[in-house]
């Protein structure tokens, strides 16, 4: 049950990308990401699935410089919700495999996970607002700080990648 | 007990710091957007508050109980506050199988609730069994943090071997002078029938034997002989152990003698009994339940503990060793150093009876099934039958039994000489 929902947000997020643009390259590199992440969701290994959802980021961004189309905040929301929840579902049904549930577990979980999802849509929505307004105004002196973001996003990513293939199983 | 970030957590900032870098690569605002509920995950899942406590109190069914019977270990979790999941591990030791419930299980606990988690074992073989208690580990929102700790409630349980009813023992040559089951040789008050022989002043008028006085014509009594108790010690091979763990020839042996020791208390004989191995240990002979509890203790604990010393039987006390006893010797005879300690019991003049476990259905259920196999289990039966007759020619009494089918059957088919020159007493 919790692996065919994995498998389904895994889908979701990878028709993502093909709903921005499905170019040729887009589809093989969508492709790959949607067969590493269904091989993640269903041995429930959460790297393996993380680097499905990475493929698929690529893919989502290929497609949004080939279409060139304006940008649409909701989507972008809607993607990193869908991340969460499909991160937090793998790692849920990696650690109660074999295991007894009580009453009441996994709605509790899934409420959880919902409501950080909203939370998380809900301020992705209000920050693209917020930018929106206040982008023309702190357009000039705003530029150093979008470029510390994209070097904080960068060693983010090589830290977070050099840690996931170091790190020992704890869990 | 403290939060500690999980491996999820680098994923989640994985992703983020992709979707970020991504975003500034491709000068994408809406890609920047999705590292948004990644990281909104991320602060939502700190933990800054030390998590709730769990309190944990358990109890088990039984603390004794025999092989493949169930013991079921109830714990009872209450929190004092919220606790959104909960996970409980009970390590089990080898040979123990859940029969009912799960040995790992998530619950979630509101403020004050009380949660019972029922876990049923089946225990396969004789051992101490020990529940350490079971692990708990709190999990914050979303899986990024958790907070583990091991509740140490050390439950010990002890694992007898099963017993099974034996209907043929061996019979005591010499018996003890307190009443029991055995016929003694000795003449005395009784009720199974002896000699006849003429009247003495002092007999009793109701031992007079009509028949012979009729046909003598002069008076005749009839004897009894006397129903006695005897002293069995039980001595047992550890010095040498085949098969698989938990079906090995020792468990077959201490299962036999677990099986004879119960039917002779039954008997009101006394048992006692000696471990033959790396470690000479011993069991006083003795009476009752008691007698039989403390004869099952020392039985789980039988285990081979390798040593090169050969151990003399002759520096066992007399008061665990009667020479009046009937000695059960249970062993694979694989050893030859308690081959030389049961011939030279026999020579002693103890009344003994090898019961010879067969280590070789033992091996074979140990090995994946071949032919090769099944002909090398077929050499080593004819190889073992030759060497336990050169055995009986050097004057042991030896009962073949696979360790498979029941000690009855084997017993029931031992023939042992006529006990004519028995002592009497």
């Amino acid at each position: 049950m919790t692996r065919a929902a994995a498998v389904l947000l895994v889908a979701a997020v990878v028709a993502f990308p093909l709903a921005a643009f499905p170019a040729a390259p887009v589809t093989w590199l969508a492709g790959a990401a949607l067969v590493v992440g269904v091989l993640g969701a269903s041995a429930l290994s959460v790297p393996l699935v993380t680097a499905g959802a990475s493929i698929a980021l690529v893919a989502h961004a290929l497609a949004l410089v080939l279409t060139r189309a304006p940008a649409d905040p909701s989507v972008g929301a809607a993607l990193g919700a869908a991340l969460v929840l499909l991160l937090a579902l793998v790692h849920f049904a990696a650690r109660t495999h074999g295991a007894a549930l009580g009453p009441g577990v996994v709605a509790g979980q899934a409420r959880q996970w919902l409501v950080v999802a909203l939370a998380g849509f809900a301020s992705a929505v209000a920050l693209s607002v917020v930018a929106t307004w206040l982008g023309p105004v702190l357009f000039g002196p705003s530029l150093p700080i979008v470029i510390v973001t994209g070097v904080l996003g960068a060693v983010l990513t090589a830290a977070g990648l050099i840690a996931l293939l170091t790190s020992r199983q704890s869990e | 007990v403290s939060w500690r970030p999980t491996a999820l957590n680098v994923s989640c900032l994985t992703l983020a710091g992709w979707a970020l870098f991504l975003g500034v690569l491709t000068a994408r605002a809406d890609l920047i957007l999705v590292a948004v509920p990644l990281i909104v995950a991320l602060v939502a899942g700190r933990r800054t508050a030390p998590p709730a406590t769990v309190q944990l109190a358990r109890q088990v069914s039984a603390d004794r109980l025999f092989e493949e019977q169930r013991v079921t270990a109830t714990s009872t979790l209450r929190a004092d506050a919220d606790v959104s999941l909960v996970e409980v591990f009970e390590p089990l030791p080898p040979r123990v199988e859940v029969e009912a419930g799960r040995a790992h299980a998530f619950f979630r606990l509101r403020a004050g609730q009380e949660v019972r988690w029922e876990l049923t074992l089946r225990c396969g073989g004789r051992q101490r069994l020990r529940l350490g208690g079971p692990h708990l580990r709190l999990w914050g929102p979303l899986g990024l943090a958790a907070a583990e700790t091991r509740r140490r409630q050390p439950q010990a349980v002890a694992v007898y071997p099963r017993l099974v009813p034996l209907r043929h023992l061996p019979r005591p040559v010499r018996t003890q002078p307190y009443v029991g089951n055995h016929v003694s040789p000795a003449q005395g008050e009784g009720i199974e029938p002896g000699d006849i022989r003429p009247f003495a002043p002092g007999d009793h008028v109701r031992h007079v034997n009509w028949r012979a006085t009729l046909r003598l014509n002069t008076l005749h009594v009839t004897q009894h002989h006397r129903e006695r108790n005897a002293d069995v010690v039980l001595l047992l091979d550890t010095l040498s152990e085949m098969g698989a763990p938990g079906a090995t020839v020792v468990d077959a042996a201490v299962r036999g003698a677990a099986t004879l020791a119960a039917a002779y208390l039954g008997r009101k004989d006394r048992v006692g009994l000696i471990e033959y191995g790396g470690q000479l240990r011993w069991v006083r002979p003795g009476s009752g339940r008691a007698q039989l509890q403390r004869l099952l203790d020392t039985l789980v604990e039988a285990s081979v503990v390798f040593t090169y010393v050969t151990r003399d039987l002759e520096l066992i006390p007399r008061r665990i060793l009667p020479p009046q006893a009937l000695v059960l010797a249970l062993s694979p005879l694989l050893d030859p150093r308690f081959v030389r300690a049961a011939v030279d019991l026999a020579a002693r003049g103890f009344d003994l009876v090898v019961i010879a476990v067969s280590p070789v259905e033992m091996v074979r259920a140990a090995m994946p099934a071949s032919p090769v196999v099944d002909v090398a289990a077929r050499l080593w039966t004819l190889e073992r039958r030759a060497q336990l007759d050169e055995h009986r020619r050097r004057g042991l009494t030896i009962v073949d039994w696979d360790g498979v089918a029941p000690l009855d059957a084997a017993l029931a088919a031992a023939h042992r000489p006529r006990l004519r020159l028995a002592l009497a007493r």
